[in-house]
């Protein structure tokens, strides 16, 4: 934690503000108005996803056919309308935002402790240790993304821990060179210096000095990552790969809209605007936190 | 800078080998095989007997090293769907994938350069942050949705454009735009702060000193500057849309790899998904060491390091 002193304010009363690190940070993400924005909706999309289990009943109401209600028009009754099982797409859709964002956030889970466990050690140590990790995240690295989680799903089968694990996978050599890139910038600052002066052992100087300083750009590549992960499981949905029907993930009822589309576009059209907004709120999340985190980026 | 070049091109050798064994592994782990999606109709003793008799029994390194003594020979096997040679099958479908890679990154540019260069003459003011944020909405669309959305309005309800590959060069703009949209978010960001970086440069005061326009002093000074590593930025755009066009090819079902690839897992080709994805991870490498030579040798900052 960094703390400063603020200088001595208008009140007469002398006063020692203790400004820590987080409040600086919230206090210049503050400034960007879309990046609040972002958190709100954010936040919103989450309070949904969490109460969906207690709103709706999964049974009877998010994957339970009613044929009577089939392929209705969005109304009154069924706000998004209804697909070709009767299901109510509104529901479905708060229903689903759980899947879509628990696999962002545990794919990005695996990368980031994955990968930047990696990265630190290659970092920090150098030399032999480095050069064969990096390596290996070279072999990694050129494979096209897609691909490589389209390879992995194919493998492993239809669900979302495959999903969450293939996604992570594909994430693991972004975080190592950014946090290797990241760590050799520190390791070699005069208080790491000062800390092996110390008599510190390395996995102390690893932990509470190196990582501190080392997580601003993981977090704004971990929060980015987030939406882009949800973005790759929804089109490995889309395709088959993903996670299996009848749940209710965004991608899998894009696909099933899409034998559809010339007659009730609806079906194609909330869930995919679902995605945006919420790919769209985490990038500007991760925006903001780009631009409170490096002063100079900063406008 | 030769030296740099071979270099970089031997050191790609054993990387491709080591992701061809991680390719080969992974499809391996598939369950089921050739045997069950071809001849579904054998009995569990005969479909045994034809395993036997392909090799499909040996262990995975076993089979690895003969599918890699067969590439060695130029044979990437027989893909048991089309009942021809893989690599074939793979070079005939790469063309069209080749063409919607290109013009995704030129919509992608025709989009992304005019406003990365407003939005770094206007910064700081509602233009440059709208840019930004225009940039970001084309990041967030699903691209398959995109898609969708455009055949559904173009094609469907317009009937202006075809919503599949039927032949004509008019097939071939809304897969563009759907693959070029996304790439545009990044390229606006490149843009704008390879501009900003050059558009205060002190040659450039000099030049508006001397009365040049300034229009003339942006687009016949600047962008110059700008341009490298917007083109750097767009080559590995270029590298990313050869694997990432998997899902474009699936909406406006484009004959492209992408597409072959995910056919060749349904009907589990091995030979024609380990083919595909090592070829096309090849040729995104490639694409990127090409693009670095480029870069080296456009930028004489770059070219003289590695002639030293």
């Amino acid at each position: 934690m960094v703390k400063k002193q603020a200088a001595q304010t208008a009140n007469p009363k002398t006063e020692f503000q203790r400004i820590n690190y987080l409040s600086e940070l919230w206090r210049d993400f503050k400034k960007n108005k879309g990046a609040v924005i972002g958190l709100i909706v954010l936040c919103i999309i989450v309070f949904f996803a969490i109460l969906s289990e207690f709103m709706f009943d999964y049974e009877t109401q998010v994957i339970a056919i009613n044929v009577s209600e089939m392929l209705q028009w969005p109304s009154s009754k069924h706000l998004f309308g209804t697909d070709n099982f009767g299901r109510d797409i509104l529901i479905r859709l708060l229903y689903g935002a759980r899947y879509s964002l628990s696999i962002g956030v545990c794919s990005v889970a695996v990368s980031l402790l994955i990968g930047s466990s990696l990265g630190v050690i290659a970092g920090y140590f150098g030399g032999l240790v480095e050069t064969a990790i990096m390596r290996v995240m070279d072999v990694f690295s050129p494979i096209p993304s897609m691909l490589l989680a389209v390879c992995l799903t194919t493998a492993f089968g239809r669900g979302i821990v495959v999903l969450m694990v293939a996604i992570g996978v594909v994430g693991i050599p972004a975080f190592a060179q950014i946090a290797r890139a990241s760590v050799m910038t520190i390791r070699d600052q005069e208080y790491i210096e000062a800390a092996r002066a110390c008599g510190s052992r390395e996995i102390q100087i690893i932990l509470f000095h190196i990582i501190p300083n080392a997580l601003a750009p993981i977090m704004v590549q971990a929060t980015l990552r987030i939406a882009s992960a949800i973005g790759t499981a929804s089109a490995l949905t889309f395709l088959g790969l993903g996670v299996p029907t009848p749940m209710p993930e965004w991608g899998g009822m894009l696909s099933d809209g899409r034998n559809f589309i010339r007659d009730y576009s609806y079906m194609t059209l909330f869930p995919g605007l679902a995605i945006m907004i919420t790919v769209l709120s985490i990038n500007m999340i991760g925006d903001g936190l780009r631009d409170a985190m490096d002063p100079r980026l900063k406008r | 800078m030769f030296r740099y070049v071979i270099k970089r091109c031997l050191l790609m050798i054993p990387i491709m080998i080591a992701v061809s064994f991680i390719v080969y592994f992974i499809i391996d782990l598939t369950p089921g095989d050739s045997v069950d999606a071809q001849y579904p109709e054998l009995t569990a003793t005969e479909k045994e007997e034809l395993r036997e008799e392909l090799g499909l029994n040996d262990s995975v390194v076993v089979r690895y090293a003969r599918y890699m003594a067969g590439v060695l020979r130029g044979d990437m096997g027989t893909s048991s769907t089309y009942n021809d040679s893989a690599f074939k099958i793979y070079m005939k479908r790469l063309p069209a994938t080749l063409e919607l890679a290109f013009w995704g990154i030129f919509v992608a540019m025709l989009i992304a350069i005019p406003f990365g260069i407003l939005a770094a003459r206007k910064q700081n003011t509602w233009i440059d942050s709208s840019s930004m944020f225009f940039g970001l909405l084309g990041l967030s669309i699903p691209n398959f949705w995109l898609g969708l959305m455009l055949i559904m309005v173009f094609s469907l309800q317009l009937g202006w454009l075809p919503s599949f590959a039927d032949g004509t060069w008019r097939s071939i703009i809304l897969p563009a735009i759907t693959i070029g949209t996304g790439q545009a978010a990044l390229l606006i960001r490149t843009t704008r702060s390879s501009m900003l970086e050059v558009i205060r440069q002190d040659y450039l005061r000099t030049a508006r000193a001397k009365g040049v326009s300034e229009r003339k002093v942006i687009y016949h000074h600047a962008l110059r500057n700008a341009l490298i590593p917007i083109i750097t930025a767009a080559g590995s755009q270029f590298s990313v849309s050869l694997g990432g066009a998997v899902v474009t090819e699936t909406v406006f079902a484009w004959p492209g790899v992408g597409r072959l690839i995910i056919d060749s897992i349904n009907t589990r080709d091995e030979a024609m998904v380990v083919g595909s994805i090592i070829l096309t991870t090849m040729l995104s490498s490639i694409v990127i060491l090409g693009v670095d030579i480029l870069y080296a040798f456009v930028d004489p900052r770059i070219k003289a390091r590695y002639s030293k």
